[in-house]
């Protein structure tokens, strides 16, 4: 369960306390592993999406003024620290989350599925969902073939609340922002302890011959289950061979990593003492996950991840900021102060907690410069104000330099109906993996490298 | 794939499209009529014998309208191909053959059954004719389907976590925890057992082979495990200020009990740490199943830690303070529980509380020579080497057919027996290769799905009996969530278990086992929300003995209570009217009901009738409710979609929920709020039929205690109301009375009936399984509806004990 290395001093624990006792370990244990990889010669760039439930507070998120000086609103305070690492984008929008001719509702389930797949999405509640490939999966398609994972996906709440998916949609299109291909939701974990396993796995040695033991043995049980799942596929009918062939490519999926695994065993492997359990409040919680995500794109595990701060529709309440009823709930204010003010803690809260996120990004030196520096991360929303569902006009930030692609410090106004995917192609245009269209996209945004 | 609710639901958004004053007339108008007349069809007549209805001619009063006539008359005016209101046309489709638009007449029939068609003011026909007219379509759509049964084509289904888990129980008798190993599966239809959304994905697979990885070796146990660390914390929002659970002593005070398995014989440190101060001497024990293996002087200030031996295997281990709190006080004198603040947890100023406990081990171990586990797996202990593999493929043989819940060949042992061959050389003994053979099960499809197999020669999209072993499957992963044991199995294997005298006997053998839990905790755990009990946030400042000691207790009340009308082959109508339930002292405090001491949950009858059946447990209360207040409407729609099958439709797009307060003025009660949502007509077009049932449960507030007054101003609650079709009521008690009243009645049952069989078959239902539904329900009628009755009706069904095979035809891949 430990992982150990003999010649550090002293063991640090990460467990469910959250940041306190977390960050000592990140900042100072984890040996230089993607540190002196990244070079000029050979870039490395990371992504991460970020997503919030249920829009926000336009009128306490929205900053003054546009262009060079970023004046922080109220809800952005807490991004003061790392101000000079962010762009703030006004004017985009979701505009293949709105309905079409009858349709109906279901906003809230369009909102987080199209948000980072720019596709409108298949309204249905069997199995025949559809979406689109989402801009992390295009992004893990490349980058992950340098790292053992390919992408990692991230939440908070747990998918097990009954009666909580948007009605008339799979409950896939609400659970997740990660879709592999358009048929392939991507889970999200939200037990620290299971991201911990899926890091590093749950040997307790650190020994190569035991890793290299391990591995051998997990080689031989994906052998094993390959010929199974081939000998069951050959007498299946068409709709239930999908099944194994979706069992059989995350098969090779694995064995693709164990590969990697194999190939980097001589790398150091940090010393961490698992987290136990999912920490008791929101704050912790979501400091713990972003540990785990630092510590992942830190020792180039991946390069790509998602990560939300809610599904949408959540309920959740914050009694700990003196928010006691239901976000969603407050997301309807009717334009009343009293529930405007409790939206805008429940978004300042979110935006502390990407704020501890970046900050310790730009904390950890990575090449010339800190991993913040060569990463890009998106943070936002598939809902602008919350009350009327309202796509357009989306709250927006951009963080990270993108490996000097991208100038941050500004607020950036475009045109209201430009489309979020227009976004989307920037960013890929900036991680040096440009396409030639994206969703709904119409071309790609302007200022974002004015440097 | 198309449900039949979603097109219902298309028209539903059509049709509030228009100004939607209709519905809210029809409740005064129409109702009391329709009752009647639902009441007279069901009573005259009985269900059972609704073949005699086959034309409306023969229903002797007076109706001489076909159904061709009925229609033009009353329906085709909105209903027609130009209009297509709610996207329905009557006028183009044949009643005399409703097998040709079965999917069209059931939803006819759905909102005739409740009276909800056609709306005020427009004409309706006369009650005998209406009722006949129902029973007509009902007939005749019974008939067509009898006449081409069409059972469905369920996905293979891959184990879901709870199954998973229970697999593991029942596979290798070992209690591991689920929720550790693996993530939560996605959900569809309201269970997480549909076949269509449990997908795999490269992070499951993963986390399926570290569970397999895992399992193995505490199942064969492992010489060579390291020193592991497990943490078990109490919440800080758990009072420890009397006996926590069963599983501690009598007049011990907080702690908590864990079940911790311990891998190996080996020596273990148990720490503890605490919460709070001791400001007087206290007394804290340790025990290991129930022994006291050490007492701790806390004046003492030495570290609460110890080193002990233990057995390997599952263990209980206790930690508590020996004295009771409040010793000297007499039960009724106790203070109440100390309030809940969510930021400062300064709950005991008086006495410590126990933070944490800390299990880290095996020192010096030694594999066992005998766990449960090793029992199950080792049929056979090699005396020499010469031995071991025969020894190998007997353990191989034996557990693969309890895996793959079937007999099995060469083909399914050969692969095992290699991986056994394969451990073997790498770990250097039986042992080993056995460990390997357990983790490769594990991760196999073959155990990891159920995947049923349409015969060879089946013609493609034709109906057909699934195997005997097949149908043991899914008996055993319906009623006991968990692989067929080995009576099942070899009843299949002869196949005996499809005979119908067999299968009834199988069917109430399984029902009296306590693997049938699975039903409590997965289908009524999903179907009434009671998982969401997990996560509720009531408002602390409002809320301030909400603790989790309530929380708990809320839970094991409805299950203790689900459990029992399920053990006693109750009427599932008895739900709702029981009047009885289950509490310790806390809960009764709870719901102000005296006489109840102590912290075991005992049977106790009601003095009246508040609380009686489902609707008065404070778990259900609670989940239907934000934070912070009650929601009429959340409760309502609760109630619509789940006791009575009739979910409303979703509000439609841009439409703002309620203000907390508008223009300054704070409407006084939540009726006063809600009748904001009269007022509109695009509101009150849905609210008319939902809110009012959310009113009958008025008097219990948002954690379900009782009160007399809502608002600030004490203003008396008014649980007055209608229920869609106008029954009336005032307060709990006349509703539930109403809710158990003819149509309702009848509602709730076929309900139920399709939330079980949602969940026995694994997929969402189409309309050609509501003539299943109803001819189990009739069948239920003459004994009054008893679970089991239900249970036998769903195993006997068609959808459940046949299967559509593969429209391509290809069922043989090249």
């Amino acid at each position: 369960m430990m992982i150990t290395k003999k010649y550090l001093p002293r063991r640090t624990v990460l467990r469910g306390l959250g940041a306190s006792l977390a960050l000592p370990l990140l900042d100072g244990m984890v040996p230089a592993f993607a540190a002196t990889r990244n070079t000029a010669a050979n870039p490395v760039r990371r992504f991460g999406a970020i997503y919030v439930p249920n829009g926000v507070e336009m009128r306490a998120w929205t900053p003054a003024g546009a262009g060079t000086a970023l004046e922080l609103s109220p809800v952005l305070q807490p991004l003061a620290p790392v101000a000079g690492q962010v762009n703030v984008l006004t004017g985009l929008a979701d505009n293949v989350a709105i309905p079409r001719e009858g349709e109906g509702v279901g906003d809230h389930a369009r909102a987080a599925s199209t948000w980072l797949t720019g596709v409108h999405v298949k309204k249905t509640e069997g199995a025949d969902i559809r979406a689109g490939t989402s801009l992390d999966q295009i992004v893990a398609q490349e980058f992950g073939k340098e790292t053992q994972l390919a992408s990692l996906e991230l939440a908070i709440d747990s998918v097990e609340v009954l009666g909580a998916c948007d009605q008339g949609y799979s409950c896939a299109y609400v659970n997740t922002i990660a879709w592999r291909t358009p048929t392939t939701p991507l889970p999200m974990e939200n037990n620290p302890r299971a991201v911990f396993e899926r890091l590093f796995g749950a040997a307790d040695s650190t020994d190569v011959q035991t890793r290299l033991a391990r591995i051998r043995q997990d080689r031989s049980i994906l052998d094993f289950v390959t010929d199974e799942a081939n000998g069951l596929n050959r007498a299946l009918g068409a709709g239930d061979q999908l099944k194994l062939a979706q069992y059989l490519d995350a098969v090779r999926d694995v064995e693709r990593r164990i590969q990697k695994a194999e190939e980097q065993s001589d790398r150091d492997i940090p010393v961490v003492e698992q987290p136990v359990g999912i920490p008791g409040t929101f704050e912790e919680h979501c400091r713990l996950m972003f540990d785990l995500l630092t510590l992942a794109y830190q020792t180039d595990l991946t390069r790509v991840s998602t990560f939300m701060f809610g599904k949408e529709v959540s309920g959740r309440s914050f009694p700990e900021i003196g928010v006691p009823g239901g976000h969603h709930g407050y997301s309807h204010h009717q334009n009343d102060p009293e529930n405007l003010a409790m939206l805008a803690k429940v978004n300042t809260h979110h935006i502390s907690q990407f704020a501890y996120f970046l900050e310790k990004l730009d904390s950890i030196p990575d090449g010339d410069g800190s991993l913040l520096d060569h990463s890009l991360f998106l943070y936002g929303s598939g809902i602008s104000d919350g009350n009327l569902h309202f796509h357009l006009d989306l709250p927006t930030v951009l963080a990270g330099g993108g490996g000097g692609h991208v100038k941050g410090g500004r607020h950036l106004r475009y045109a209201s109906e430009t489309p979020l995917a227009n976004l989307h192609m920037s960013v890929l245009d900036k991680l040096g993996l440009p396409e030639e269209t994206f969703g709904d996209s119409t071309g790609t945004l302007r200022y974002l490298s004015d440097v | 794939m198309t449900t039949s609710e979603r097109p219902e639901r298309k028209r539903e958004v059509i049709a509030k499209a228009k100004p939607a004053v209709v519905l809210v007339c029809v409740v005064a108008t129409l109702a009391v009529t329709v009752g009647t007349v639902l009441d007279a069809q069901r009573t005259q007549d009985g269900p059972a014998s609704a073949a005699a209805f086959s034309t409306p001619q023969t229903t002797g009063a007076a109706p001489t309208l076909s159904p061709r006539e009925v229609l033009d008359r009353y329906c085709v005016t909105c209903h027609n191909e130009r209009l297509r209101t709610g996207g329905l046309a009557l006028d183009t489709v044949d009643p005399e053959r409703v097998g040709e638009d079965a999917e069209v007449w059931e939803k006819v029939v759905r909102k005739l059954r409740t009276g909800l068609m056609p709306p005020s003011p427009r004409r309706r026909p006369d009650a005998a004719t209406y009722a006949s007219t129902v029973s007509y379509f009902e007939t005749a759509l019974d008939r067509v389907a009898a006449a081409n049964p069409n059972p469905g084509r369920p996905a293979v289904h891959r184990l879901n976590r709870a199954e998973y888990t229970n697999a593991i129980h029942d596979l290798l008798a070992l209690e591991v925890d689920g929720r550790a190993l693996l993530p939560a599966d996605g959900a569809s239809y309201g269970f997480d057992n549909i076949g269509d959304v449990l997908s795999v994905s490269p992070g499951l697979l993963e986390r399926y082979l570290l569970a397999a990885a895992k399992i193995s070796r505490r199942a064969v146990g492992d010489p060579t495990l390291r020193p592991t660390t497990a943490i078990y914390k109490t919440s800080p929002l758990l009072a420890q200020d009397d006996r926590i659970s069963e599983d501690l002593p009598f007049g011990s005070r907080g702690g908590l009990a864990v079940r911790h398995h311990f891998p190996l014989d080996a020596e273990y440190i148990i720490k503890i740490a605490l919460r709070g101060r001791a400001r007087r001497a206290h007394q804290l024990e340790v025990r290991l199943d129930r022994e006291r293996v050490r007492l701790f002087e806390l004046s003492e200030r030495e570290p609460l830690e110890l080193r002990v031996p233990v057995k390997a295997g599952t263990r209980l281990v206790g930690v508590s303070f020996v004295e009771a709190l409040e010793q000297s006080l007499p039960v009724d004198g106790r203070p109440p529980p100390p309030p809940i603040s969510s930021f400062a947890f300064t709950l005991y100023p008086n006495a410590p509380a126990v933070g944490s406990l800390e299990i880290v081990g095996p020192y010096d171990g030694q594999v066992p020579e005998d766990t449960p586990s090793r029992r199950a797996i080792f049929v056979c202990h090699p005396a020499t080497t010469e031995d071991e593999a025969s020894c190998a493929r007997e353990i191989v043989a034996s557990l693969a057919r309890r895996a793959y819940r079937r007999p099995v060949s060469d083909a399914d042992t050969l692969p095992l027996l290699a991986s056994y061959e394969h451990g073997r050389r790498e770990g250097g003994g039986f042992e080993d290769g056995i460990r390997w053979v357990v983790e490769a099960l594990l991760v196999s499809p073959k155990f990891l799905f159920r995947i049923e197999r349409d015969p060879v020669n089946a013609p493609p999209g034709t109906p057909y009996r699934i195997s005997d072993l097949e149908l043991a499957s899914r008996l055993s992963f319906f009623l006991w969530s968990s692989i067929p044991d080995d009576e099942l199995i070899d009843l299949a294997a002869r196949e005996a278990l499809s005979e119908p005298a067999v299968l009834e006997a199988q069917v109430r053998r399984m029902l009296d086992d306590p693997r049938s839990h699975a039903l409590v905790e997965n289908f009524t755990g999903q179907w009434l929300y009671l998982r969401n009990m997990r996560i509720v946030t009531p408002d602390a400042t409002q809320f301030p003995d909400f603790d989790d000691n309530l929380r708990e207790a809320f839970r094991r009340e409805t299950e203790l209570f689900v459990e029992s009308q399920l053990r006693e082959d109750r009427s599932v109508r008895d739900l709702l009217g029981a009047d009885y339930t289950f509490l310790n002292e806390r809960l009764a405090r709870h719901y102000s009901i005296p006489n109840v001491y102590g912290s075991h949950f005992r049977r106790v009858t009601y003095a009246d009738d508040r609380r009686a059946g489902l609707l008065g447990h404070g778990s259900i209360l609670t989940v239907t409710s934000p934070p912070h207040r009650t929601s009429p409407t959340v409760r309502g729609k609760w109630l619509l979609e789940n006791l009575l099958g009739a979910p409303p439709p979703p509000p439609p797009a841009d439409v703002p929920g309620l203000p907390e307060h508008e223009g300054g003025e704070k409407p006084a009660t939540m009726r006063e709020r809600l009748a904001l949502h009269r007022v509109n007509p695009v509101c009150a077009s849905c609210h008319a039929k939902i809110d009012p049932l959310g009113f009958a449960l008025e008097n219990f507030d948002a954690v379900g205690r009782w009160r007399a007054t809502d608002g600030a101003e004490d203003i008396p609650v008014d649980a007055s109301g209608a229920l869609p079709d106008g029954a009336e009521f005032d307060g709990p008690a006349s509703f539930r009375d109403a809710l158990l009243r003819e149509p309702w009645g009848t509602e709730f049952v076929t309900t139920i009936t399709e939330k079980l069989l949602t969940y026995a078959l694994g997929r969402g239902l189409e309309y050609y399984d509501a003539p299943v539904a109803r001819q189990i329900v009739r069948e239920a009628a003459p004994d009054n509806y008893p679970w089991s009755s239900l249970i036998l009706g769903i195993v006997k069904s068609t959808p459940f004990q046949m299967r559509t095979s593969s429209d391509s035809g290809d069922t043989r891949a090249p």
